[in-house]
């Protein structure tokens, strides 16, 4: 029964919480430019939500997954612009291919260990922005970029910042709630199992590499969605996107919020969207401040911004709780 | 037509396999990762041209000038982060994360430090082309060449028959023992941090006069340089060397004779390929396994 009653106080929070952002543009109406940003951050933290599910969950390193946000975005875009399909679909094909693409790779990575794996994806990552920009018979236009439309629904065109802004809402909140749910179910447990231990997971029967594959191809779901989805935000992509450095930009929204939680990705993906914006002005010096924030980070937070909070709130509350046994046990 | 293409393949093969060497030692002595060595390739190529045309000095001092400062660079980025970072017991990320902080902040150190214009060394020997038969090489490709097998033998000298080369090879095998025996591992494992970074600023010093220096001149090289380190065996010196020198080679042979869209991509294909049917490499290296 208590577990009921902080389930609903959870739901009830979440709600309130989802309630605050749609209200969000009505505050920011005077400046069109922040609704834009909120958009980005959306589709950041499902991009970064989809890095946790492999890394956070399974643990699993992707140093390459600036390559699935390129798959997605590519996908989506070239379908549409080829084939004429409606776009809503060109993005959920364009993010399946993507998972497909992330199990094949995943199938021979998954006896990897980590520094190994994060040099295959890494790999991974550079031939599939080799291919963008060479492709064959210049299907992406190459270094030159390819433009794309908005995402219309039953020709309903999302065509303004703020429309945008509610369909990202809507996207987030079905992949955040979908990932909950992939976590809590049997799969979930399993991938926790095997990035505790790979070994004592087998020992239990639970078959690692088919759900390292699993953690991977849902991983890449997830990216390459994002993908498409800036792929019709910004209605333009180039090869310059889906450089290593977004890979390694995804890792540190990752590590920088924390991994294996819900509010991680959406916190590591918000800070850092705002700190990029605040350094733009200072973008000669972009890639040190960068460098030197990440290092601060990886020193002194090495937990990210909400695990090292979630744990001072847990003490916190256990201090707090041992004082009051000490008192009634007196 | 082929043997041009195979000594311009055999120069930037030597580089790579510089590079290779020095994530084959640091992997050798702590069983970790970097990511910087390219951007001290870059770093050690404007150091070199800087004291070279800068300052006027001969082209030897500043070689050994320019290695010699990034040795030491490379022993404080593992005093100062590494070790802190080991010492705290952080998930590897972290270190692989921190060294992709650190080439961040070289890059863009170099690009204001030295500026974003290409750079070229002034012309270094009084000959400018070597005949070799009936084909003319550049002198520079030459000594890349010569230079890099050199190093090669005298590191595989120190490591095994001097008294701190076979002190890191202990440091390496078993930590614990090495310390019981008196082996200051923390000073080895820093001087092996610091000969890979010399080993990067020696490759740009090499690969400097021949391509001319600029900011992102070694950000390809090191990624292509831990290809060459997994196609020999990674950890395998002999297997650095060889490994670079034949990913130099396919590379500029595929380029040459087939076609150029593919040369940065060949070199990553080889990478996935050896990690996926061959992980412990052409020197079968054991690569530690799940």
């Amino acid at each position: 029964m208590n577990g009921k009653k902080s389930f609903s106080r959870k739901t009830a929070g979440y709600l309130l919480l989802i309630g605050l952002v749609a209200c969000l543009p009505a505050f920011l109406s005077g400046f069109p430019y922040g609704i834009l940003i909120c958009c980005f951050i959306m589709i950041y933290i499902i991009a970064v939500s989809g890095l946790d599910v492999v890394f956070g969950y399974c643990g699993q390193i992707s140093m390459g997954h600036a390559a699935f946000f390129a798959i997605g975005a590519y996908g989506s875009a070239l379908l549409h612009g080829y084939f004429d399909i409606p776009i809503p679909i060109t993005m959920l094909i364009g993010s399946l291919m993507a998972g497909l693409i992330g199990a094949l790779i995943a199938w021979p990575a998954s006896k990897l260990v980590f520094h190994f794996l994060s040099l295959a994806t890494m790999a991974f990552g550079e031939i599939v922005y080799q291919f963008i920009s060479h492709s064959p018979g210049n299907i992406t236009n190459n270094y030159v970029g390819y433009y794309t439309e908005s995402v219309s629904i039953f020709g309903f065109a999302l065509d303004t910042n703020l429309k945008f802004f509610y369909f990202a809402l809507i996207c987030t909140v079905i992949f955040l709630a979908a990932k909950n749910r992939i976590i809590d179910s049997k799969v979930g447990r399993a991938f926790i199992a095997v990035r505790e231990s790979s070994h004592a997971a087998g020992g239990m029967g639970i078959n690692v590499r088919k759900y390292k594959v699993t953690a991977f191809a849902i991983s890449a779901f997830y990216t390459a969605f994002a993908g498409s989805m800036y792929a019709h935000l910004v209605k333009y992509i180039s090869p310059d996107t889906f450089m290593q450095k977004q890979s390694v930009m995804f890792l540190t929204m990752l590590l920088f919020g924390g991994t294996a939680s819900t509010f991680g990705p959406i916190c590591g993906a918000a800070i850092v969207m705002l700190l990029n914006e605040l350094l733009r002005s200072a973008e000669r010096y972009q890639m040190l401040i960068y460098g030197i924030m990440l290092l601060v980070v990886i020193v002194l937070i090495p937990g990210g911004i909400y695990g090292t909070i979630e744990q001072k709130v847990k003490s916190y509350m256990k201090k707090k709780k041992e004082v009051r046994a000490g008192a009634e046990s007196k | 037509m082929f043997w041009q293409l195979l000594i311009s393949g055999l120069v930037i093969g030597s580089v790579y396999g510089l590079i290779a060497l020095g994530y084959s030692l640091i992997y050798k002595a702590s069983g970790l990762m970097t990511f910087a060595q390219g951007d001290l390739l870059t770093l050690g190529a404007f150091l070199g041209v800087t004291l070279y045309s800068g300052l006027n000095l001969p082209f030897a001092v500043s070689l050994v000038l320019a290695v010699l400062l990034a040795f030491f660079l490379g022993m404080g980025v593992e005093k100062f982060i590494i070790r802190r970072l080991l010492d705290k017991k952080v998930m590897a990320i972290y270190i692989v994360l921190a060294t992709i902080a650190v080439s961040y902040i070289i890059q863009n150190g170099t690009m204001l430090g030295f500026g974003t214009k290409t750079l070229y060394f002034p012309a270094i020997f009084p000959f400018k082309t070597i005949k070799i038969g009936s084909i003319s090489v550049q002198t520079e490709s030459v000594v890349c060449i010569i230079v890099a097998v050199l190093c090669m033998l005298v590191l595989h000298f120190f490591m095994s028959k001097t008294k701190l080369g076979t002190a890191m090879r202990a440091a390496s095998m078993d930590r614990l023992a090495a310390e019981a025996r008196g082996i200051d591992v923390s000073l080895t494992t820093g001087i092996t941090w610091g000969l890979a970074a010399g080993l990067a600023a020696l490759g740009g010093m090499l690969i400097g006069p021949v391509f001319g220096v600029y900011t992102t001149l070694g950000s390809t090289i090191g990624k292509k340089g831990s290809a060459a380190a997994v196609t020999g065996g990674y950890g395998n010196m002999y297997g650095a060397m060889v490994g670079g020198l034949l990913l130099g080679i396919v590379e500029t042979m595929v380029a040459g004779l087939w076609t150029s869209e593919l040369k940065d991509m060949i070199s990553y294909i080889i990478l996935l390929v050896f990690l996926f049917l061959k992980p412990t490499g052409l020197f079968n290296e054991r690569a530690i396994q799940d």
